[in-house]
């Protein structure tokens, strides 16, 4: 016993145990609530995964590895799968393109700066699913706003070939708002000095924008990229509120958490919907991995 | 570095925050055993509080899917209010997440005290005691006697000998048409000497060819109201009598699926249309000259103007071969949960709602037709600017010489996966109704699977 106590090397002092107590006390609610909802949740998606589940929870039959066996040889899951990823490769790039040319522009010194900003940012704040209902309506082919103003019958979302298209540009358009208020944060993290000097180099605009602005804003993307693959790839208010079960494109355009959502919600096979989130959890985490270590490429921090 | 390690931190967060959407599911039913043991030792205790303040000012939480019905409904509860004290609070909500909402909160042990109930779901709910049991009840009311009402709507809400609900309402089918647009192209009125080769030849007639006017309208999702009455009408049939088996398959159930392949060829608009506007709109928009439709949608129809102008109603049409004019009939019951911690003041309510004299005045109101014998009446003279009357007839054994019959929503022990499965395999074959009959003929495979994994 004293043989141990000896390995302390300093005694802690009432303040140092004082700040010890504090600290746990201040984390206490984030760990509270991660552990209960995020945490516990996914342990026991993992464990569910493993059973044929009863009506309400009731009567949990463990039937190993079969809901995984079943997943793989399911086309439906991979077609999901596929159609996530359609989803995904459309409003990455354009809603991250799109906001930064905004950013910048909206970074400048000109009238009316603060109300632009406000209303790119106000698809932010309406509900997702109120904003999935207008668009729903102005795509109607028959009544929809777009074909009476444009002309035409363009069943834009109906027809399987352009319908994916037509809910990632809602996607897109309502994530405009949330990244551009990041990258205005981080361009103004840029010392004005560098724009100065290449100013005096006769480095201006454009050139300037591709030398100076994109580097020092790489941190920024980064980080947009990384949460905005990751919030695309579990894309589901869009495809439930948009698309009707008699529509001929849900095939095409149907996500991967939409079809987790069917089976565990509609069908009642928890089992089942499970593995098939734990299989976007995979995925997810396999293109994290990879984007951490492409970063080291092209993400400079000061 | 300190943004790197922010950025990492925050996209672990995203990753845990997704399985938690996975998750929230799964939580509620790994520890639903515990909740449920919470929800009825607090029941218990709040249910001797609550015999003692009956009428207490919280309101019974009442749940419903039909939001035409919600009006009428609200003032029957009001009545029950004004004579009993006990406020009602009617909420609605649309038919998926009605299901999504009650499955969830049967897990997680926090339900509606009162809501309907459907011949769909009504088997597993019933079996897994999640509504109240009310023999007793029953058995001690003056108001309520099981004899009053359609039997094949009681037999729903039965299982083992125990009834869970009270029958609320049943429903048929008849086919609304368009008489300004039959006047139009000159045709005569759909009565009821129409066979369904007279409605296709009066939906091609009045289909025009530059689109702006269609002969008939119908989704894969329009089973209830339409397809089914076409399979049953020419001997075709769904779930086979002992529930254990598709009738997809059927030669009958086929014939009646080529009829329906004709239709959308020749006389409907594109899938793709119809999937975005829903039949019911594009007839009260005046696009389309017939649709078939439960009795349940007449309170929605009378709200709308262009309806009331130029629309009315008509028995279905019969089957020339089988002699047959079916329709498919349904009840909903009133059903209240078995954890509530008010299951007297549920059942008052639930008794209330089935007295006769509700059951009437929810006729006259126009809301549906009641399960309560003879009250159907009412119904019918609630308005007159509809011909309501072909709802009642095609109750009758015969109109005209041709048989009639009443074919009961076909069901099995968890009706949502097939019955889903289904919209989403015709949805191909209305794309492309040349690819009917294999559709029909493969899904029959998938809803045999379907029902064999049923856990029962």
């Amino acid at each position: 016993m004293a043989g141990k106590t000896k390995k302390v090397k300093a005694p802690v002092t009432s303040w140092e145990r004082n700040q010890n107590i504090w600290g746990w006390l201040f984390i206490l609610p984030t760990m509270l609530g991660l552990i209960i909802l995020n945490i516990y949740p996914m342990f026991s998606t993992l464990y569910q995964s493993f059973f044929k589940t009863g009506d309400f929870g009731k009567g949990n039959m463990f039937v190993g590895l079969e809901n995984y066996t079943t997943l793989i040889q399911d086309s439906e899951v991979w077609r999901s799968l596929w159609n996530t990823f359609k989803y995904a490769i459309i409003e990455v790039p354009f809603s991250i393109a799109i906001a930064l040319v905004l950013a910048v522009f909206l970074n400048r010194k000109m009238a009316g700066r603060s109300t632009y900003r406000a209303i790119f940012f106000l698809p932010m704040v309406a509900a997702p699913a109120a904003v999935a209902m207008v668009w729903k309506w102005l795509y109607n082919s028959k009544f929809g706003l777009l074909n009476h103003v444009f002309g035409g019958n363009t069943e834009w979302i109906s027809n399987p070939k352009i319908a994916w298209i037509s809910i990632a540009v809602i996607g897109v358009w309502s994530i405009l708002g949330y990244n551009i208020v990041l990258f205005i944060s981080g361009l103004q993290e840029i010392p004005k000095d560098y724009y100065e000097a290449a100013d005096i180099d006769g480095a201006s605009g454009p050139a300037a924008f591709f030398k100076i602005t994109l580097p020092l804003l790489s941190p920024t993307i980064f980080f947009v990229l990384i949460t905005r693959v990751i919030g695309s790839l579990q894309v589901f208010d869009l495809v439930y509120m948009v698309m009707d079960e008699n529509n001929p494109a849900m095939k095409s355009t149907q996500s991967i958490v939409y079809l987790f959502y069917q089976y565990s919600f509609k069908y009642g096979n928890k089992g089942y919907g499970s593995a098939i989130v734990l299989l976007l959890l995979l995925v997810i985490m396999i293109i994290t991995i990879f984007q951490m270590i492409a970063q080291k490429k092209w993400v400079y921090y000061n | 570095m300190k943004k790197k390690a922010i950025a990492l931190f925050l996209s672990t967060m995203m990753v845990g925050s997704l399985a938690a959407c996975g998750g929230s599911g799964n939580s509620s039913t790994g520890t639903s055993t515990d909740t449920s043991k919470a929800a009825s030792t607090s029941s218990s205790a709040a249910s001797t509080s609550g015999t003692a303040s009956s009428g207490s000012s919280k309101p019974l939480e009442v749940v419903i899917w039909d939001t035409n019905q919600q009006a009428g409904l609200q003032q029957i509860a009001d009545l029950f209010t004004e004579e009993t004290g006990i406020k009602v609070d009617i909420q609605v909500k649309d038919w998926d997440s009605y299901w999504t909402l009650l499955e969830a909160g049967a897990t997680g042990g926090d339900m509606p005290d009162v809501f309907w109930m459907h011949s769909n779901n009504s088997q597993m709910y019933m079996k897994n005691d999640i509504l109240l049991k009310l023999d007793d009840y029953i058995e001690k009311s003056d108001t309520i006697n099981l004899d009053n009402y359609m039997p094949e709507v009681t037999e729903l809400y039965q299982r083992d000998g125990s009834t869970y609900a009270i029958p609320k309402d049943y429903d048929t089918i008849a086919l609304w048409y368009n008489k300004t647009m039959f006047d139009a192209a000159g045709l005569s009125y759909p009565d009821d000497t129409w066979t369904w080769d007279d409605m296709y030849d009066a939906a091609v007639k009045l289909t025009k060819a530059d689109g702006s006017q269609y002969g008939f309208a119908m989704n894969p999702s329009n089973d209830q109201d339409t397809y089914y009455n076409m399979v049953y009408s020419m001997g075709g049939y769904i779930v086979s009598d002992d529930h254990k088996s598709s009738g997809y398959d059927d030669p009958n159930t086929l014939k009646a699926m080529d009829y329906v392949g004709k239709l959308l060829t020749d006389a409907c608009p594109s899938a793709t249309t119809m999937s975005e506007t829903g039949t019911d709109v594009m007839m009260q928009s005046g696009t389309v000259a017939m649709i078939m439709q439960g009795s349940w949608m007449t309170a929605g129809f009378l709200a709308n103007d262009y309806m009331k102008e130029n629309c009315d109603v008509a028995i279905l049409p019969y089957d020339a071969t089988t002699g047959k004019r079916a329709s498919i009939c349904n009840g909903l019951g009133w059903a209240a949960y078995s954890g509530t911690d008010r299951p007297d003041d549920c059942w008052k309510l639930l008794e209330w709602f089935g007295s006769e004299a509700m059951q009437k005045k929810q006729a006259e109101l126009g809301v549906t037709m009641s399960a309560y014998n003879n009250t159907s009446d009412a119904w019918v003279n609630c308005t007159d600017v509809f011909n309501l009357k072909p709802y009642l007839d095609i109750a009758k054994e015969s109109t005209s010489d041709v048989k009639n019959e009443l074919i009961l929503r076909p069901y099995t022990y968890n009706s949502t996966v097939w019955s889903m499965g289904a919209s989403t395999a015709l949805v191909n074959a209305w794309s492309d109704p040349t690819q009917m009959e294999k559709v029909c003929t493969d899904f029959a495979a998938e809803m045999n699977k379907a029902i064999a994994a049923e856990n029962k």
